[in-house]
């Protein structure tokens, strides 16, 4: 297992900046998610720590040992690719063998550790087979188990489940954190999906713009995100304009108390859509009340989102679908001082 | 839509795409179909129009393949073709490897070296003679600079029968050839294989005999049927920068052609069906070889 630091990276080409300026720390064995939207600047950060890149400024850390100049053969890591990379020319099991082929591993060795990875894998029956006569999924594992061969001693993927059905793109997520897990192994991981991020990663490095915007675990992400970009990218949907004194937020539907610390003057506040309860009837005794009317409901199966105005704002409410309040029906909503997230401005 | 509506419609349809490849269909089965038994036809003894209808007789291949010189003249054929070839298919694959690579004014070499593709043979030909020849520019900016006390004392390039002036104009029209068709190869290929492989361990070497050849073995394969087939079929370079006897086949083809015996034009439409008989058989047996390398990595 390695620790991977990145200090003060930065990567241009030509006159583009990719990456401005990039320091990030990821403990041994952490499963770490780089996220982002499109040209952000995550997979040239893969690619660096990978050394397919050379910065242009800053060091890359394996174990404290400086790597930045590292030939790509010599660092030892792993990468599964979006389009998978497997050798259309090989077979499943000479892809996988590829990387101790090429180290010139002993062939009983070689052996005994196909037998492993393809049980591990569970692609014993396909071992015979080409890529173009694979499923997506199976050439994804496929691509998994010819980087966990070499025992790679970081393991790197960008956007590996970005090619896959919804379906198999759940069972695979399950699938690389259990591996993760088993083995123990320090993983990075691209994506820009937020919700792949959140479901796998130990901490998301947020990066916009070639700047790393927020590094936190998800939960702290999704819940307190330090601008109005990131809650914006984490599908936050309720952020208003208001004005803080003490633990107090003024805004254009009322007054909401708080229980976060926040400094006095001109922010923002987050309210999580799942965290505001409809009521049919006005609730006694809670604090932050919302009197509004439902204007629209969208049903997702699972969950209900409504729409309410309060007081010409525009609130979502996300519910569990196990009623169904009409549209023009007037609610009243409710939130938890504790559920409330102030973004200074 | 009923049965018989849907029928009539498909015979519309097959009808139609009868008469599109009709104009392709003439020109194939008249000019190349019937060109072509007539020559195999006349090398066999059948030309009325000269006197003569011997049909079938071999004994032009006889005579022809029975005469020391037709082997030299093969031998000097398939020399220059397999060399210019092979040399053009290294030469372009590295043009190639390097134009995926992003380097300093890459957008203008990406015209420049596709030049020669623009300059017809003939050119190339006159250009190898202003430069190789004993006279020309080379011999003579070496006499300039001393390597050589006079341009005479340049070592011959031209007009021998080690073709180098040939070998050199093949190469100079043909790398850029094989090159457009493996850069664009590699363009569909991409570098996320190479990568993978640099990533698992893989030095150049591996990665280039191990990932990068077999997957750009299609655009080989066509490309040096391609060149191989216009060297082996070739007249102009070898009758321009050639030796002299005993020539090429296609220039020994051409001279029977040339002859003021029109019988002998027989004789020489024997020595096209020769190349044609060899080129075929290299050219199939490539192929052959090729198919099962396909189907052996499961490329069937």
């Amino acid at each position: 297992m390695t620790a991977v630091q990145l200090k003060g990276v930065r990567k241009s080409f030509g006159t583009f900046t990719a990456i401005s300026k990039i320091d990030l720390d990821i403990k041994s064995g952490e499963l770490v998610a780089l996220l982002g939207p499109s040209g952000c600047g995550k997979t040239t950060t893969l690619r660096m720590i990978a050394g397919l890149e050379i910065p242009t400024d800053g060091q890359i850390l394996f174990d404290k040992k400086d790597v930045s100049e590292t030939a790509v053969q010599k660092r030892n890591v792993g990468m599964v690719f979006q389009r998978y990379a497997l050798f259309p020319h090989m077979t499943v099991e000479k892809n996988v063998l590829f990387g101790l082929k090429v180290r010139g591993t002993d062939k009983a060795e070689m052996a005994q550790r196909l037998e492993d990875i393809l049980e591990v894998v569970q692609l014993q029956q396909f071992r015979h087979r080409f890529p173009a006569q694979l499923s997506g999924g199976q050439m994804q594992r496929v691509a998994i188990a010819r980087t966990l061969i070499t025992n790679p001693s970081v393991l790197m993927m960008d956007e590996p489940l970005a090619n896959l059905d919804t379906k198999l793109r759940g069972e695979m997520r399950r699938f690389i954190r259990d591996l993760q897990q088993r083995l123990g192994i320090t993983t990075i991981f691209v994506t820009h999906d937020q919700i792949e991020a959140m479901e796998l990663a130990d901490r998301v490095a947020v990066i916009f713009d070639g700047n790393l915007a927020q590094y936190a675990a998800p939960d702290a992400l999704y819940q307190q995100p330090n601008s109005i970009e990131i809650a914006d990218f984490m599908g936050a949907t309720n952020v208003f304009e208001a004005a803080i004194t003490g633990k107090s937020a003024t805004t254009a539907f009322g007054a909401l108390s708080f229980a976060t610390k926040a400094a006095d003057g001109p922010a923002h506040v987050m309210l999580r859509g799942e965290a505001i309860d409809l009521h049919l009837t006005e609730p006694s005794g809670v604090q932050n009340q919302m009197q509004g009317q439902v204007t629209a409901r969208e049903f997702f199966g699972a969950n209900i989102t409504y729409s309410v105005d309060c007081k010409g704002v525009r609130i979502q409410v996300t519910e569990q679908s196990r009623r169904m309040v009409d549209v023009g029906q007037d609610v009243w909503l409710t939130i938890p001082p504790d559920r409330i997230w102030i973004i200074q401005k | 839509m009923s049965k018989t509506k849907e029928l009539a419609r498909h015979k519309r349809e097959r009808t139609w795409m009868w008469i599109q490849l009709m104009p392709v269909m003439l020109v194939l089965t008249v000019l190349f179909g019937g060109a072509l038994v007539l020559g195999v036809a006349q090398s066999l003894g059948f030309a009325p129009w000269f006197g003569v209808n011997t049909f079938p007789d071999f004994s032009y291949f006889a005579a022809l393949w029975g005469d020391s010189f037709f082997w030299k003249s093969l031998g000097l054929t398939l020399y220059y073709a397999v060399a210019a070839t092979l040399i053009s298919l290294v030469l372009g694959i590295l043009l190639a490897l390097a134009l995926v690579r992003t380097f300093p004014s890459k957008a203008f070499y990406k015209y420049l070296y596709k030049l020669p593709l623009m300059i017809p043979y003939t050119v190339g030909i006159a250009l190898a003679v202003i430069m190789l020849g004993n006279g020309g520019m080379l011999s003579r900016l070496m006499a300039f600079t001393g390597f050589i006390d006079d341009p005479n004392q340049f070592p011959q390039i031209l007009k021998t029968h080690m073709g180098w002036g040939i070998i050199a104009v093949y190469v100079w029209k043909q790398t850029p050839f094989v090159a457009l068709t493996i850069y664009a190869v590699l363009l569909g290929v991409g570098r996320e294989t190479e990568e993978a492989a640099a990533i698992l361990g893989a030095n150049k070497r591996q990665i280039f005999f191990q990932v990068t050849l077999p997957q750009i073995l299609p655009g080989i394969i066509s490309s040096t049927l391609i060149i191989f087939a216009f060297n082996i079929g070739a007249f102009e370079a070898p009758f321009i920068l050639g030796g002299g006897f005993p020539d090429t086949l296609p220039v020994v083809a051409w001279r029977y052609f040339n002859d003021a015996d029109y019988t002998l034009q027989l004789q020489g439409m024997a020595t096209v069906v020769s190349i044609a008989l060899v080129a075929g058989v290299i050219l199939y047996s490539y192929l052959a070889f090729y198919r099962r390398y396909e189907r052996r990595i499961g490329r069937s």
